[in-house]
């Protein structure tokens, strides 16, 4: 019990556990009915799944009246199963969806409604999660799906490379970044970013990793975000081109193109390659890198990506949450309530810390605070692990991000300006949520 | 003895009766008939309902929309329209750049290596092993090679040449490079095999014949090979435009459609409809019509080339 914060929610569950708790489990058990078997499928199907095993079989060990079969299988045929599965009322008791398929599936009536009665009994308590992380999974004033895995988009920082160019500070705002870029910055015959003279077509060290890709267009979705813009508007249409994300992904281009401090046309292993070598200051990208730099035992840290936009603190991040789909008509009230209770286990702070191994980032701020991660590179973002934020909350997620992401790399790349960039992604993307909306009718 | 005969004699009749039915062809043929039935014909016809519906199945109604998905298909202010049509193009690009050289190449190399060289079997291993490698470990080969940063490629053209690093993945038209020269040193082996296979039933005593008349080795390979190879030459490009068609791994791993989706395959485009978009009538629909154009090339590729191939033997 010493994890859960003290607070009046502490009283609850010790009512709830009066005669439920099962002998080796460290939070008490809601769920006293009849013996129930509930199907989980999930798609953590590399390293992480024997962690998840393991916490399957710490939890049938724990609930003598709840056995949960899981059964890992790749994402993507989860994605392309579930519909006919739910229409076929042969759905998992439990199933992961990720941030980017979430709302999709929610819009489309595949998943079923958390009620606030529903989460209380279960001792799932919203504000144990990091608020942008449950809202995830929330639409249209309801919630969805529990946090139970999340990644997230950081800066990398070589502190060798730093120190050799005199960068002293981790950057965290616009002026710091562009500073510290351009004393990264370096020719091939030694003038630095700014100077008199200094050839950007030919570097040796630069400031910052920029690339073409999806991971790459992220950091213009952080960029974005902090400037108070983002991807859709309230009626769910694309918005990525209001005068606050073109000003924010300005600078990001410009880093580029006015600045030099960025290569242009890179890509993300050629960046990755250059920052393990030491010849690039910062590099943002996934947060799943982190074990790679470790193992190398490079001298690097791991920072929340600084404040490019003017007005609050964002990052990009993914997220995986544990749903109850759909089910048909007459479906076992009691394996519902065990299914929510296998819901509030697993995101639990003791068994969210086990889960932290396979590589995710904690799911709320009590277990960013644990002694584990003290020292770790990683804990450099942990404070503002509350400031992250998932492309989410709308239901065409593959409409709206294929356009973004092309916008980022004609941008980045030169070959449109910003804002015409922008607004071609946009008017895409639009055009493609016209046709999608018919589908929800 | 009175019923010794019809015991004799019927089943005789029985046994003729059912071989005259002409049943029998068929009854072997109903296992795979079943088959065919179930996997193939089944799911077309599954598929073209889909596309005239608006279909989800998560969705309570699948109302029936007719041919608006097919009409969409020509209406270019729709991003399907454009899309579609764009990564139609870039498919038939792909076909005719790669095509004669995978047909040209692989003969090349089969003249090369049926003669008795040293070395032989181990030149024949290494055209043909790349063959056995998955599309995702050839495609991330290529695309490191052809990298803009750190490809070997450029690092070729700038620290031997002296020439500036050219970004191949990120730009357009050039990003079609590592494509094609990636395809090709992946599937060449698989071509070359079936050439070296028809170059070992040409008789040597044609080419005996064609000596004794004092034809050097062009006018042998002019009369003899070319035409005596028509067959497999005609089985051997039909295959690989259909393989060619069905382009999608290769442009997914190294380019991922882009830039700009100027290297984006029809499949790849068809998939991004049906599993991203989740509109799964307008991709069915749009399946149907990539299935009419390949099935119309086809035939008249028969046409024109088995043609060919009898007037040449």
């Amino acid at each position: 019990m010493k994890r859960i914060p003290a607070s009046g929610r502490l009283a609850l569950l010790t009512l709830l556990a009066l005669g439920s708790a099962g002998a080796q489990s460290s939070t008490p058990s809601a769920y006293t009915g009849p013996k129930v078997q509930l199907t989980f499928l999930h798609g953590f199907t590399g390293a992480d799944r024997p962690v998840m095993e393991r916490l399957i079989q710490q939890f049938n060990a724990a609930h003598p009246n709840i056995q949960v079969r899981g059964q890992a299988q790749p994402w993507g045929t989860t994605w392309q199963q579930l519909p006919s599965l739910v229409a076929s009322g042969r759905a998992p008791d439990v199933v992961v969806i990720n941030e980017d398929q979430i709302t999709n599936f929610i819009a489309r009536g595949a998943v079923s409604p958390l009620t606030d009665a529903e989460m209380r009994a279960a001792g799932i308590d919203k504000s144990r999660y990091y608020g942008p992380l449950f809202q995830t999974a929330n639409y249209e004033g309801k919630s969805y799906g529990v946090p139970i895995s999340s990644v997230a988009y950081v800066m990398f920082y070589n502190k060798d490379l730093m120190q050799k160019s005199g960068v002293t500070k981790v950057p965290t705002t616009r002026a710091e970044l562009l500073r510290a870029a351009q004393q990264c910055t370096t020719d091939t015959s030694g003038k630095k970013a700014g100077q008199a003279g200094f050839n950007k077509a030919n570097l040796s060290t630069w400031g910052m990793s920029l690339y073409n890709n999806w991971v790459g267009s992220r950091l213009a979705y952080a960029a974005i975000l902090q400037n108070g813009g983002s991807l859709v508007d309230k009626s769910l249409n694309a918005s990525f081109n209001t005068p606050q994300a073109v000003e924010a992904v300005q600078f990001l281009v410009d880093l580029v193109q006015k600045h030099g401090v960025a290569r242009a046309n890179s890509t993300e292993e050629a960046e990755l390659a250059a920052f393990s070598q030491g010849k690039v200051c910062f590099f943002p990208s996934g947060q799943w890198y982190t074990d790679r730099f470790e193992q190398q035992k490079m001298n690097f840290g791991v920072a929340f990506v600084p404040r490019i936009g003017s007005q609050k603190d964002a990052a990009w991040g993914g997220s995986s949450h544990l749903t109850l789909p759909r089910q048909r008509a007459g479906y076992d009230a009691n394996k519902r309530r065990a299914s929510l209770e296998f819901m509030n286990w697993m995101t639990a702070p003791a068994q969210n810390l086990t889960w932290t191994e396979a590589g995710s980032l904690p799911v709320s701020p009590v277990v960013a605070r644990d002694k584990k991660f003290e020292g770790r590179p990683i804990a450099g973002v942990f404070e503002k692990l509350g400031s992250i934020y998932a492309t989410s909350g709308f239901p065409w997620g593959g409409q709206v991000l294929a356009p973004f992401d092309n916008a980022w790399a004609n941008a980045y790349s030169g070959k449109q300006g910003v804002k015409a960039a922008l607004d071609a992604g946009v008017s895409e993307a639009n055009k493609q949520i016209t046709q999608a909306r018919k589908s929800f009718q | 003895m009175s019923l010794s005969l019809p015991r004799e004699n019927v089943p005789p009749r029985r046994r003729r009766s059912f071989e005259n039915s002409g049943l029998t062809p068929y009854l072997y043929l109903l296992p795979f008939m079943l088959l065919f039935l179930v996997f193939v014909v089944y799911p077309v016809g599954y598929g073209f309902f889909v596309s005239l519906h608006r279909w989800d199945l998560l969705a309570e109604t699948r109302p029936f929309v007719g041919l608006e998905y097919y009409r969409n298909l020509f209406d270019f202010s729709t991003p399907q329209a454009q899309f579609f049509w764009n990564s139609m193009l870039n498919t038939g690009f792909f076909t005719v750049v790669s095509v004669p050289l995978l047909v040209a190449v692989s003969l090349g190399l089969a003249l090369l290596l049926y003669r008795p060289i040293f070395g032989r079997s181990f030149f024949r291993a290494v055209f043909f092993l790349p063959g056995i490698l998955t599309v995702s470990v050839m495609g991330i080969l290529w695309r490191w090679m052809f990298d803009n940063q750190i490809g070997l490629v450029n690092a070729v053209r700038t620290d031997l040449l002296g020439m500036q690093p050219l970004p191949f993945l990120s730009t357009e038209g050039l990003a079609w490079v590592p494509i094609v020269v990636g395809t090709l040193w992946w599937t060449i082996g698989f071509n070359m095999t079936l050439y070296l296979a028809a170059l070992g039933n040409i008789s040597q005593s044609l080419y005996e014949a064609a000596e004794i008349d004092g034809a050097t080795a062009w006018p042998k390979f002019r009369f003899i090979t070319w035409p005596l190879l028509g067959p497999v030459t005609l089985f051997v490009f039909v295959t690989t435009v259909l393989a060619s068609f069905q382009l999608f791994g290769q442009t997914l791993v190294i380019t991922n459609g882009g830039p700009n989706r100027t290297t984006q395959s029809a499949i790849q485009y068809i998939t991004e409809e049906a599993f991203t978009n989740n509109q799964f009538a307008s991709a069915s629909a749009m399946s149907f019509m990539f299935g009419l154009a390949m099935l119309i090339f086809t035939v008249l590729q028969f046409r024109i080339m088995a043609r060919d191939a009898r007037e040449g033997t």
